[in-house]
């Protein structure tokens, strides 16, 4: 029987670790080779009895009650489950009207899937840039990209942190524009009582089994503030004969795991605070930002560089930051980088051959406008001056694994000469020039 | 399939911790590819999320794509609005772009005789009913089928590193409108194991007899 259980336990921290050599120089590494595994997501005896009961019941039954659990969970009016993310938020997009030839405004920074819904609905991605705070998506370039053609304006909450909602909705109601949330990072993210998925006029939301709160394989949900746009849904479907539905398995999955779903927010807040505490204290690390009121869910934990607070205010910030991760990840903490290119420039944004000779880019002349890197500076200066965690935040990890975590952060920013020694060696260009790392 | 068998499928899964699609230590998906591809006598297979998901695949693996028409006499309704809904006109008769073979528990030892009787360059099986929710493959001898319909259910990426990097060693193959159609692992077993056990069925042994 092959399982999951982890072999070896880590060692409990010790304070004179974070004087040690640094891992690259020879020092021991402070999260061993062998205890580097991160197991997600977390299965338990109760999900496996949860799937056994569903084999005795009616498919559609089984994937009826875990939308309607989930669906009141979030507090959203209606809720359509879906096989995927993507299959998600093109529902999320047709329940809110958009139609061919429409214009919908997605932020640069983000998975692909955003923008491939939005071409799957046959409308057309405008890309905005990011705040340079939040990194979702910036209200006042979404605003200055509306044209007569635009249909819906689609903030995603980025790494689980809800985008300046408030203000996108300002701007959805001055401009007639519906609004669109991806909320694939964010589950159980808020802003104050509100969850992510049920403040829009409609959301999409990714369930993969990789989520913070994951299904048995892949799925998705879509919700719906208003019966007319779950319909609208359901009839673009049965129009077009699509099959999105989603299995009774990956629904049974669920909905055991979202009774856990609380306890592993709280889990993930604990051990987020834990880590932004320390990393403020080192000086060159930054933990997110979170606006007063707002509840980031830590699907990912992007770390900021303050180069200048150790020294290292000369250096480029992207030589830093590879510096920084070269380090960091030689002493076992699997920190990333993730999407390195902004969305307009991935493959199918530059060639924009859609469904074919073009469609629908074809339908708008937002479909062939031409972008530049310098159109995104904020997302371009993220990309160079911060890391993200995933996994090693997202599970439920080992109160010693999150302590190991924090004291490598802390090894590491008090060694600028060694940060400043192997920034010098090494000729790095900037993150968006080259494919992402990924530990 | 059994109720027992299905548990046991669902729990040594479950147990071992892989249930994302997109896992390297995934056995589940490769294990169904390895059967269908089999049974089929076909070179490749693509697990998708859906029927409708592998009649994409099939179109697209081919280069079929908006604008482009195929022979539509043999397509059912709901599948013709499918394919228009891709921008790929349905018209007249001729050789089918594609087959299409459904299976069900009570007819899953059929697979064989059905593949070896299709003749177009790809064909769609329809696993959904085998009873653990939508599930489809499209098998094809067609190494560029393959590679492009496999890249159509994962955002134009080839494995769990390209989708995360972006990075493609073949811009060709780069669907331009990409999904998630990504099939569970689990949902990959139980079709498994259930297709092995109608080819069981047929062996005689005698030994409960």
């Amino acid at each position: 029987m092959i399982s999951d259980f982890p072999r070896a336990p880590l060692p409990l921290p010790d304070e004179a670790e974070v004087d040690s050599a640094l891992a690259a120089h020879g020092g021991p590494a402070m999260v061993p080779a062998d205890r580097r595994r991160t197991q997600f997501p977390v299965i338990t005896k109760e999900d496996v009895f949860t799937m056994l009961l569903a084999q005795r019941q009616e498919p559609e039954k089984v994937v009826a009650g875990f939308t309607e659990a989930y669906r009141d969970y979030v507090g959203a009016g209606y809720a359509l489950p879906t096989a995927s993310g993507t299959a998600s938020l093109h529902m999320a997009l047709a329940g809110a009207g958009v139609r061919p030839g429409d214009e919908v405004i997605v932020p640069a920074f983000t998975f692909i899937a955003t923008a491939q819904a939005v071409v799957a609905a046959h409308a057309v991605p405008v890309f905005v840039d990011i705040d340079p705070l939040t990194y979702c998506m910036d209200p006042a370039a979404a605003e200055a990209a509306v044209t007569e053609r635009t249909a819906a304006v689609m903030p995603v909450h980025v790494h689980g942190l809800p985008a300046d909602v408030p203000s996108l909705r300002r701007l959805a109601s001055r401009r007639g524009l519906a609004l669109v949330e991806d909320a694939s990072h964010a589950h159980s993210a808020r802003i104050g009582p509100h969850v992510a998925g049920s403040i829009g006029d409609a959301a999409g939301q990714s369930l993969m089994a990789d989520k913070n709160f994951p299904l048995g394989g892949e799925g998705g949900m879509a919700f719906f503030a208003t019966e007319e746009g779950y319909r609208r849904a359901v009839r673009h479907l049965r129009e077009h004969g699509i099959d999105y539905r989603m299995s009774w398995v990956a629904a049974a999955f669920g909905s055991s795991q979202l009774g856990r779903l609380p306890y592993y927010d709280a889990v993930r807040a604990r051990n987020a605070e834990l880590l932004g505490d320390s990393l403020e204290r080192t000086g060159l690390f930054t933990p997110p930002h979170v606006p007063e009121g707002w509840t980031h869910s830590y699907n990912m934990y992007r770390i900021g560089l303050r180069p200048e607070a150790v020294g290292l205010g000369d250096l480029d910030p992207h030589a830093v930051k590879a510096a920084v991760h070269e380090l960091l990840v030689a002493e076992g903490v699997p920190a990333r980088e993730w999407q390195n290119t902004p969305l307009p420039f991935h493959l199918p944004f530059r060639e924009r051959s859609g469904f074919g000779r073009g469609y629908p880019f074809t339908l708008s002349p937002a479909g062939s406008r031409e972008y530049t890197p310098e159109d995104f500076p904020n997302t371009l200066r993220m990309l160079d001056s911060t890391l993200v965690l995933c996994r090693e935040l997202r599970a439920p990890v080992e109160y010693e694994r999150i302590l190991r975590y924090r004291d490598a952060f802390a090894k590491v920013a008090a060694r600028p000469d060694a940060v400043r020694d192997l920034a010098a060696r090494q000729e790095v260009p900037h993150p968006y020039e080259r494919a992402a790392r990924l530990g | 399939m059994e109720l027992f068998d299905t548990a046991m499928v669902l729990t040594r899964v479950m147990t071992s911790g892989v249930v994302m699609s997109i896992e390297k230590s995934d056995r589940e998906l490769p294990g169904l590819e390895r059967l269908l591809t089999k049974r089929t006598k076909r070179s490749h297979a693509v697990l998708v999320n859906s029927r409708t998901a592998a009649v994409h695949a099939a179109l697209a693996g081919q280069g079929i794509v908006h604008g482009d028409r195929i022979p539509g006499g043999s397509l059912s309704p709901e599948t013709r609005a499918f394919v228009n809904w891709l921008g790929v006109e349905t018209t007249g008769t001729g050789a089918p772009a594609f087959d299409e073979i459904a299976l069900d528990a009570h007819v899953a030892d059929s697979l064989p005789e059905r593949a070896a009787e299709a003749t177009a360059p790809a064909i769609v099986v329809d696993l959904t009913g085998l009873g653990f929710g939508p599930a489809a493959a499209v098998l094809t001898d067609d190494p560029t089928v393959w590679a492009r319909a496999e890249r159509l259910k994962i955002f134009g990426a080839h494995d769990l590193r390209t989708m995360w990097t972006q990075e493609e060693s073949m811009p060709d193959l780069v669907p331009g409108v990409q999904f998630n159609y990504r099939l569970s692992p689990l949902v990959a077993a139980c079709a498994r194991m259930a297709l092995m056990q109608t080819a069981r069925k047929n062996v005689e042994t005698g030994a409960r007899l």
